[in-house]
């Protein structure tokens, strides 16, 4: 899909707005499934900081991620009642469910056309690949990740990486972190 | 050309998926999320069969069914419901609203392909 | 799973069937006059037409029903097997493979040569009992969208002949309706089709719909008389139904039930917690009862996911019979332990590495005859599969008794393709290197090994599957490849223990026993990384390093001995919680690198634990202990 048609997309349909750290983020409503309380988290040891977590969610075993590591945003400790939004997403050619961490949700919302722009490839501190827009709603800036390429990069980043020879592999250390700078 | 295939659903799973195994068997597939969208979808795309669920936002199946079956251009376009067992009752009001048959969910791949196959070759 | 799947199912299911029928018609030619052999092919050529059609290959479909149906003179005696029968028989199967495989062309030829040496018609010719069939579907159909003309394409699929509209109902013509639909039509359907065949076809148009199915005899073509008995019907029950006494479901029902049983499973748990909470003894004996109906209920739903091996063996020796053909070395496939049942999702997932390990033993392992003879080996090469349970996991062997791996080489190679670590291995791990992607290259896939499936593709499968690979080989003496695979991907017993405060569960099969690690150890984190358990030296992994735990332990923490086939490790835990039932949640995508967990699960409360791997940490023990002894 090209850029503008993308934009098209996103201005045409729902979005949610929710607050992560001091920017204001948006997913299209389509791909919400519900928005959940505070709930417990199990630390995953030895996974990657962009998914360090799981949570049950009706029953189901669903990993939690952190989009300020894709994102490239400081990771303070969250508020004290984080908010987890459900989402549900293309992953490895299924449609997998995923939780993705907020400090509050907003509201569900329409972004004006007009407000949409892809972001520019220089000069801001968002990685482009992994922003599908910005646009502005309610004097702030709202920035739309791209969450399937951002699960995408971070799957190919896994498999790409040199299996270990012989069977030793229990735990080990966080491997180099997928999202490198460019 | 392929037969287009109008798939109504406002879960976007199951959405995926139908429209996916459709493809891979060669149907053209449009989507809506409800039925106003396919409604909307429909006037800008002939379509062949239409698969719908009936629990929808906006429109419901058998709103939907009723509206395309007024336009004469769908006459003999058959449309397909998804229900779920608890639903007896719709089946009789689908029949009723223009559908020509209804696919109990959940049904697998093969299912939906065997049922799609007899109201449209791809 | 993905549509691109069913069509490979499909395909693998087709090339099965395509293979059996040659297999049977190979066997036929042997024994011309086994009534269960021919049979069989008539089986395999019903099941294959079958299937053809229902996924859209109505050419395949369509030559298999007039290839059944020339063939029906072998099953009415009129005409005998021999070499000329067998041979236009295989080319018969041979274009059928053709069309799978994309091919065009009706076959038309083949089938006349099997007409002109069966003296039937190669079309419409089948002499089966038949009766008439009559219909009208609802006047409305055509308006609906209904397609009369596809109904009649699913019963020329069951074998209708002699279709014909009936017109009787149609009104005088100022009277007529363009959109409703008066026609009705008649065929002649075998009896071997059952009425629930027939009704099937109907699907969408039972509504309304007016159908009378004829008896025996009614059919306007006379039957010959000697097959208008009913022993015609007897003798030949259509395939799907044969037995009464057993039922097949689609496997999604399974998967179905074991997902219910799982969330069973966990509301079990709940309500076990909460009757120990509220202390009231009615709901206890209560919560009691259920508990012991949900473990039945999961063992019941568990052993009907179990497979035999058996179920893909036949493969094999079918493999192995190609391969003798296709190689020149006359080959032995032996399989023991064919009753060894494993989950039916690991059973299936097994069968295509399994085939190129037999394929690559075959074809790089076995030695040429000449060779074998010089070296005093006996001519026929022999591969053996073997399977038995080893404690929670099920172990595979194939063996060959061919030349064996040249580790210098698979070093060579390993260093030339520049695969990481290899230097330093121990010759034990060598072996093992042939499994790593990028091993063996594309230009040296031979025609037997080549279905693009190399041998790291094997490496992957056993991985997801979350078993593990063993290469033993001797020069000169043959090769052992050993698949270690999980019993069950469902539910399993589980221990729960916790470790700085947060739970895992430890797969109960895998615990040996439970100790208190002694005062001296626990003080010494880096010391002794041995125990001394009743004499033999027990390794341990204290679990708060592994799992990167903060905190300092308590003073009384415990060791779980955990076993794998190969060895005892002891993990150190803070404090054992006790067992219970463990439903396997797959971990997703995001989390499948991460090799020390074997899924996860949810608790009574509602959180969610992470499910150790044993033989992995087993390993990871045996490691650290080898490399402890050489510090030492």
């Amino acid at each position: 899909m090209t850029r503008n048609a993308r934009l098209d997309a996103i201005a045409g349909s729902d979005v949610v707005t929710f607050r992560l750290g001091d920017e204001v983020l948006a997913v299209p409503a389509a791909e919400l499934r519900e928005v959940l309380e505070p709930v417990a988290i199990t630390r995953v040891p030895g996974a990657d900081d962009f998914v360090s977590g799981l949570l049950n969610v009706r029953g189901a075993v669903v990993p939690l991620a952190d989009l300020r590591v894709p994102l490239r945003m400081p990771r303070p400790a969250h508020r004290a009642d984080p908010r987890i939004l459900v989402l549900e997403l293309p992953l490895a050619g299924q449609v997998a469910v995923v939780g993705i961490v907020a400090d509050s949700v907003h509201e569900v919302t329409r972004l004006d056309r007009g407000s949409l722009q892809a972001i520019p490839p220089v000069g801001t501190r968002w990685p482009p690949r992994h922003v599908a827009a910005v646009g502005r709603w309610a004097g702030e800036f709202v920035t739309i990740p791209d969450l399937p390429a951002i699960f995408a990069e971070f799957l190919s980043g896994q498999n790409g990486r040199p299996a270990p020879a012989g069977t030793s592999g229990a735990a080990h250390p966080t491997e180099p972190e997928p999202f490198g700078c460019d | 050309m392929p037969s287009n295939i109008l798939v109504v659903d406002d879960s976007p799973s199951v959405r995926n998926m139908i429209a996916n195994t459709l493809k891979a068997a060669g149907y053209a597939v449009d989507t809506a999320v409800d039925g106003e969208d396919a409604l909307e979808v429909s006037r800008r795309r002939p379509v062949h069969a239409v698969i719908t669920d009936q629990n929808m936002p906006r429109l419901d199946g058998l709103g939907f069914c009723r509206a395309f079956r007024a336009r004469p251009e769908n006459r003999g376009v058959p449309v397909v419901f998804l229900s779920t067992e608890s639903e007896a009752s719709v089946k009789e009001k689908a029949r009723q609203a223009g559908a020509i048959g209804w696919m109990i969910k959940p049904f697998d791949q093969q299912k939906l392909l065997d049922v799609i196959g007899r109201v449209v070759r791809a | 799973m993905t549509d691109p799947d069913a069509m490979t199912m499909f395909r693998a299911e087709a090339e099965a069937l395509v293979d059996s029928l040659q297999d049977r018609l190979l066997a036929l030619k042997a024994a011309p006059g086994d009534r269960a052999l021919i049979d069989s092919v008539f089986r395999d050529l019903h099941t294959l037409k079958g299937t053809g059609a229902m996924f859209g290959r109505a050419d395949i479909a369509g030559f298999l029903h007039d290839f059944e149906s020339a063939f029906e003179a072998v099953r009415d005696g009129s005409a005998t097997v021999d070499t000329e029968l067998v041979t236009i028989s295989l080319a018969a199967r041979d274009h059928v493979a053709a069309l799978l495989d994309g091919a065009d062309g009706d076959g038309q030829a083949i089938l006349d040569r099997l007409a002109t040496r069966l003296g039937a018609p190669a079309t419409g010719g089948a002499r089966t009992s038949s009766r008439r069939i009559r219909f009208f579907m609802p006047p409305d159909t055509l308006a609906l969208g209904g397609r009369p003309d596809f109904v009649l394409d699913e019963l020329r699929r069951l074998g209708a002949r002699n279709i014909r509209a009936l017109t009787g109902e149609v009104p005088p013509l100022p009277e007529l309706d363009p959109l409703q639909l008066h026609l009705g039509w008649e065929a002649d359907i075998d009896t071997a089709v059952t009425e629930e065949q027939i009704r099937a076809a109907f699907l969408f148009h039972e509504d309304g719909l007016r159908l009378e199915i004829g008896t025996p005899g009614s059919a306007p073509i006379a039957p010959e008389p000697a097959e208008a008995e009913p022993v015609a019907a007897a003798a030949a029950p259509p395939t799907g139904s044969s037995s009464g006494a057993l039922m097949r479901v689609p496997a999604e029902r399974l998967d179905d039930i074991m997902d219910r049983v799982g969330e069973l499973v966990i509301a079990e748990a709940r309500l076990v917690e909460l009757a120990a909470r509220l202390a009231e003894p009615g709901l206890i004996a209560v919560a009691e009862d259920i508990q012991r109906l949900t473990t039945a209920m999961r063992d019941t739903t568990m052993s009907i996911r179990m497979t035999p091996i058996r179920a893909i063996t036949g493969r094999f020796r079918r493999l192995a019979h190609d391969l003798t053909e296709a190689t020149g070395k006359p080959i032995s496939f032996v399989a023991e332990g064919e009753e060894t049942e494993l989950d039916k999702t690991v059973v299936e997932r097994l069968t295509e590495p399994l085939m190129h390990i037999i394929r690559n033993a075959a074809d790089h392992g076995l030695e040429a005859t000449e060779t074998r003879r010089a070296m005093g080996k006996p001519e026929v090469g022999h591969i053996r599969l073997s399977a038995r349970h080893a404690g929670a996991e099920v172990l595979i062997s194939l063996s060959d008794d061919g030349r064996g791996l040249d580790r210098d080489a698979i070093r060579a190679r390993a260093r030339e393709r520049g695969l990481p670590g290899t230097a330093d291995l121990p010759d034990d791990a060598i072996p093992t290197l042939i499994f790593e992607p990028g091993f063996s290259t594309a230009t040296e896939v031979t025609e037997l090994s080549g279905r693009g499936v190399g041998m790291d593709v094997v490496r992957r499968t056993i991985d997801s599957l979350r078993g593990s690979i063993e290469v033993d080989s001797e020069p000169g003496h043959g090769t052992t490849v050993t698949l270690r695979l999980p019993l069950t991907l469902a539910i399993i017993d589980g221990l729960l223990i916790e470790v700085a405060g947060e739970r895992f569960v430890i797969p109960l099969a895998a615990v040996e026993e439970i100790v208190e690690l002694p005062a001296a150890i626990a003080e010494c984190e880096t010391g002794n990384a041995f125990l001394d358990i009743r004499d033999s030296l027990v390794p341990f992994l204290r679990l708060r390093h592994l799992l990167q735990s903060p905190g300092t332990p308590g003073p009384h923490q415990k060791v779980v001995v955990v076993t794998s086939s190969d060895g005892h490790v002891g993990l150190v835990v803070d404090r054992i919680i006790g067992s219970n039932q463990t439903v396997i949640k797959q971990l997703s995508p995001l989390h499948a690198a991460l090799k020390a967990f074997s899924g996860a699960t949810i608790l009574g409360d509602g959180s969610v634990a992470l499910i150790l791997d044993v033989p992995q940490l087993v390993a990871r023990g045996r490691a650290d202990a080898d490399t402890g002894q050489e510090a030492a």
